[in-house]
Order: structure tokens, then sequence, then C-alpha cells
């Protein structure tokens, strides 16, 4: 019983760290929670489904140029929205991301309608692996395994290049970055397409477990932000665990504290940690001298 | 937050005192006359604006003034249009009455909730107060025997003094609550309360070298904002008389923070400025086909993009051009 929920909740968790990852980059780099990230992510996939459905392109090819297509979208938003704003006040960036968000979906809606789809996924057929006699659906296992090596995949590009370099300067201080020759625009255009890119897989990987329709994102943009808080948001790894954890606690307390509480007792936990740890369980302490 | 940048100090405007004072002035009386010239329909949207700018009021001082993000305020809004209803229906206390304690109520829960948030920033902060708005509009909602649970409390036009208040009489209360709240936002942020939060607001480490004791100004900031809140909730139960959980939700709260932001950030007038903007620009929308989400979305990003400091930013910057 209790392996089922933790499996499950596990599930449920890593559908919140694929968000959880995108949001995170582009906050790290910019400063900027992006509330659009949700719905980015949404109409990648809603334009890989249409790659399919629509064109008749395979499952790869279609995935493929998807996500080609949310680095674009990312990055000509931040160029059109974002670029803008920068060194404005951070609300007034955030709050036209929540006015993108509503463009987005209404304009998603215009476009596909309000019915749901189903996304197919390459592994619907797979029967599940037996993991000490509980059932794990090849979905959740793959989706963990694609979040993981996301995550590798981010640290080593910003560890190991010039352009990752330049872009944690840029997160540190943009002032002392801009001094030193990194171009703020630059690596905000960057942090966006990254960020959608990483938003379109998450929304591929996500929509075959949820079905897809215009509000595929709304229920998880939340949870990811409030997973990701939990976990710290300057660390990546510290998002992921955070979020897995988020989703495990949420079924626990909803089958053995309250079913109607859960959502409830989950903020709960998240506000009782943060007290103790106003950074998030792996975050690290900023040290600002302001 | 980058801190600096947030609220550009302009240097005093060289308009003249008198012109603004006459500006107020006129306002007030149109906003007097309003309900001889509106239809019931036209008075019901003036009012919630008036409702929606208490709130945007209360929070412009938390958010604008001292810097701290709060997801929570819809469920201090409903905490406040609760209490207030619950008062008035079951205890039978009068209205005005109930509406004062149920704001001072909502109020002391707004200090509690600020008690875990002294430590936490930014986004922290506005997840944390998120949770707490869940957790209330949770309450709310379980509490049965006294909220009426998601099946909501329909309410019955309320009393003063033996006299049943209609729409109009609802609309002039909520415009007195307006101008005292106002006056009120006024006075805190011009005074001595108003520069220890903008101080806090650039950096704490600076308010506590000057002697300004950051945590309890911070708590006072949310009481008073939650306070705000509460009175306008308890002018929303009865104007729309019916109130369930679900019209306080988190959406509203992200509202609330647009209308702010909109307006623009730490100022008073922004606050008013946003609450219009919300209220006014959908109702005008609604005549254009499919697409109201859309335009107003656009509207949203239109206005932040070329208008970063809000509106109350650009109107206070064409007031200097033109006085040039």
């Amino acid at each position: 019983m209790i392996a089922n929920l933790i499996v499950g909740g596990l599930a449920a968790g890593c559908l919140y760290a694929m968000v959880g990852i995108a949001i995170v980059i582009v906050l790290n780099i910019t400063d900027i929670a992006n509330f659009a990230q949700g719905e980015m992510a949404m109409v990648t996939t809603f334009f890989a489904y249409w790659l399919m459905d629509g064109v008749g392109l395979p499952w790869w090819q279609a995935v493929s140029i998807a996500i080609v297509f949310g680095l674009v979208q990312g990055i000509v938003i931040q160029q059109v929205v974002i670029r803008p704003l920068i060194g404005g006040p951070v609300l007034s960036a955030i709050i036209a991301t929540l006015g993108l968000n509503v463009v987005l979906n209404s304009l998603a809606g215009l476009i596909w309608g309000h019915q749901t789809y189903t996304f197919p996924s390459p592994f619907a057929f797979s029967p599940p692996f037996l993991i000490g006699g509980v059932h794990v659906s090849v979905d959740s296992v793959v989706n963990i395994a694609v979040g993981l090596v996301i995550i590798i995949c981010m640290t080593l590009f910003l560890r190991f290049t010039w352009t990752g370099l330049s872009l944690r300067a840029a997160s540190q201080n943009q002032t002392v970055a801009r001094l030193m020759g990194v171009s703020i625009t630059k690596s905000s255009a960057i942090a966006w397409g990254l960020g959608g890119l990483v938003g379109g897989i998450a929304g591929i990987l996500v929509a075959p477990s949820l079905f897809l329709d215009t509000n595929l994102m709304s229920a998880l943009l939340i949870k990811a932000f409030a997973g990701g808080v939990l976990g710290g948001l300057n660390s990546l790894i510290g998002v992921f665990f955070g979020c897995l954890a988020l989703g495990v606690a949420e079924n626990l307390t909803g089958a053995y504290l309250s079913p109607s509480f859960a959502d409830a007792i989950t903020f709960i936990i998240i506000i009782a940690v943060l007290t103790l740890r106003p950074e998030g369980i792996f975050g690290r302490v900023k040290v600002r001298k302001a | 937050m980058s801190a600096a940048a947030d609220i550009i100090r302009v240097p005093k405007a060289p308009t003249s005192w008198s012109w603004g004072a006459a500006l107020v002035g006129l306002c007030f009386l149109l906003a007097c006359a309003a309900p001889f010239g509106l239809n019931g329909y036209g008075l019901y949207l003036l009012t919630l604006t008036e409702i929606f700018a208490l709130v945007a009021l209360g929070l412009n001082l938390l958010t604008g003034y001292a810097g701290q993000i709060s997801l929570c305020h819809a469920s201090f809004f409903g905490v406040g249009a609760y209490a207030t209803a619950i008062l008035t229906q079951k205890a039978g206390l009068p209205y005005l009455l109930s509406l004062v304690a149920g704001a001072l109520f909502t109020t002391a829960i707004g200090a509690l909730v600020a008690l875990p948030a002294l430590r936490l920033k930014n986004i922290y902060l506005a997840i944390a107060t998120l949770g707490f708005g869940v957790v209330l509009q949770k309450i709310i909602f379980e509490w049965r025997s006294l909220t009426g649970g998601g099946g909501g409390l329909a309410l019955t036009a309320p009393q003063i003094a033996g006299y049943e208040l209609g729409a109009t009489g609802l609309y002039y209360l909520t415009l007195a609550f307006l101008t005292v709240g106002l006056f009120g936002a006024w006075n805190v942020s011009r005074g001595r309360t108003g520069r220890a939060l903008l101080v806090i607001k650039e950096s704490e480490i600076a308010a506590g070298s000057l002697g300004i004791n950051a945590a309890r100004y911070k708590v006072t900031a949310f009481a008073v904002s939650a306070f705000y809140a509460a009175i306008a909730g308890g002018l929303f139960a009865y104007l729309v008389r019916y109130i369930n959980p679900e019209s306080f939700s988190v959406g509203l709260s992200i509202s609330f923070l647009s209308m702010v932001v909109i307006g623009g950030l730490g100022t008073i007038g922004g606050s008013i400025l946003g609450a219009v903007f919300y209220v006014i620009v959908p109702e005008l929308l609604r005549g254009i086909k499919d697409a109201p989400g859309l335009v107003f979305g656009l509207l949203l990003v239109t206005v932040m993009v070329f208008m970063p400091q809000g509106l109350w930013g650009m109107v206070r910057r064409l007031a200097r051009r033109s006085a040039r």
C-alpha cells in the first residue's frame, strides 16, 4: 500500500519536476519567475500533436521539431516581451509573463479549440516494470530518467562551457557581469530559449498521462513552483528532489491524514520547512552585501 | 527583486499643489454624482472597482512600499467577507460593527501570516503566502456548519440603523471607506512608517543600522494590508450578496498583485488605476467575439512592456512633460 502510494507520488512529482526545471533555468539566470512557462510548454505540445496528427510525421520527428520550436518560441518571447523590461522592476516582468500566460492560453484555444486530445506516447503499450512487487509505469521511469539527463546536461553546460560561465555570471550579478563583457540581453535570451526547450520536453512527456488540452499545465505550474521552493530554487537537483518530495507528500497526506486537506497540509509542510530553511532544503544561502 | 530599480523617486513634480488638489476634488465630486448618471450594472461595476481599489491600496503598502509579495490577499478578502457575513447574518450584529470586527479579526490573521514570512524573500515568500491562501480557503470550504462550505452563503440586504442599504447606499458606503482608506494610505506613505518601509525594501541591513525594527514594520505592513483587504471583502460580500469559497482563489490573489503592478508599485493613485484597469477593461472587451482573454492578455503585456513603472508612472511622466 505505502509502496504504491510512494510510487504514485513519485510519478506525479516527476511531472512537477519537469516543469520546475524549466522554470528554474529562467528564474536563476534572469530573476524572473516565468508564469507563462506552463502555457509555452502547452503550445509546444500542441505543435507536436499537430505535426503528428495534421502533417502526419512520425513521433520522433514531430517531437524533435517541436522541441526546436520550443527553443525558438522562448527566444522570440524573450526578444519581444522580456528584453524591453531588462533593468526595470522585476515584478513588472513577472506580471508581463502573467499576461503572456493568458495570451498563449486563449491563442491555443482559438487554434485548437477546447476539447481534449490523447497525446500518443511510444511507451503506451510497454508493460509496467515490477519493482519490489509494485507496478511502475514506463512513463514515470522515462520521465525521471529524462529529468535527470536534463539536469546533468544543464549542469555540464553551466560548468564547462564559456556560455555557461557567462550565464552563471549574469545570474550572480548583472552589473559586474556586464562590466566583464557578458551581454545581459544575450544571456537572458539563451535562458529563455533553454527554458522553452526544457518546457517543451516537459509538455511532451506530461501530455500522455494528463490529457492534452489548453489547461494542460495550469495545475502543474503552481505545484512546480511550490516543489522548487521546497527543494531550493538555486540548485537544479534541489528543485528535482523538491518536486518529487512534494508529489509523495501529497499522496501520503491524502491517503493517511485527510483526502480533502491534502493540498493544505502539503502547503503547511512547505511553510514549516521554509521557516526552518528559508532557502529550501538544498538551497545555498546567497550572501548579499546590500 | 532588484531593489533600487523598483521605484524611481521622482523629484517633486513642478505641477502646482492646487492643480493636484483640484483634480482630486473633481474626481471625488464625480464619484459622488455617479449614482445619478449610471444604470444598475454600471453602479455595480463602479462599486466593484472601488472595492478592488481598496484591496490594491492595502497590498501596495505591502508590496510597493515594503517590497513583500503576498499571494494570500484573496484569502484575507475572503475571510473579511465571511467574517462580516457570519457576524451579521448568524450573530445578528449591526452591519458596520461586524464589518469592522471582521476586519480586525483578519488583521490578526495577517499579523500571524507575517511571522513565518519574516525570514522569506521573493518567490519563497510568494509561495509561502500562496500556501497560507490555500489553507485559509480550505478552512472556509470545510467548516461547513459555519460557512456553508462549497454551497456558499446567500446574504440579505444589510441594514444600517434600521435603514436598508440598497445598491446606491452600498456605493456611498464603499466610497466613504475608499476615501478614508486613501487618506490613511497617503498618511502612512508620507509619514515615518512609509519611509521606514521604503528603506526596508531597499535594504534590511541599512534599515537595521538606522534603528528601524524591520520585523515589526513588516508585521505592521502585513496587518494593515490585511485590514484593507478585509474591509473590502466585507463590502464585496454585500455587493454580490452571495459568497462561496471558490471566489477567493489564488487566481484572485494574482489579479490583486497585477492590479498593483499595472497601476504602479509604491503609488497611491496607481492602486486606483490598477483596479479600474482590471474591472473596466474586461467589461469593454466583452463585445469582442472569441477573444476577450486574448486582448486583455495582450493589453496586460503591452502596458508592462511600454510602462514598466505602471500606468501611474506614465501619468506622472505626462504631467511633468506638460508642466515643462
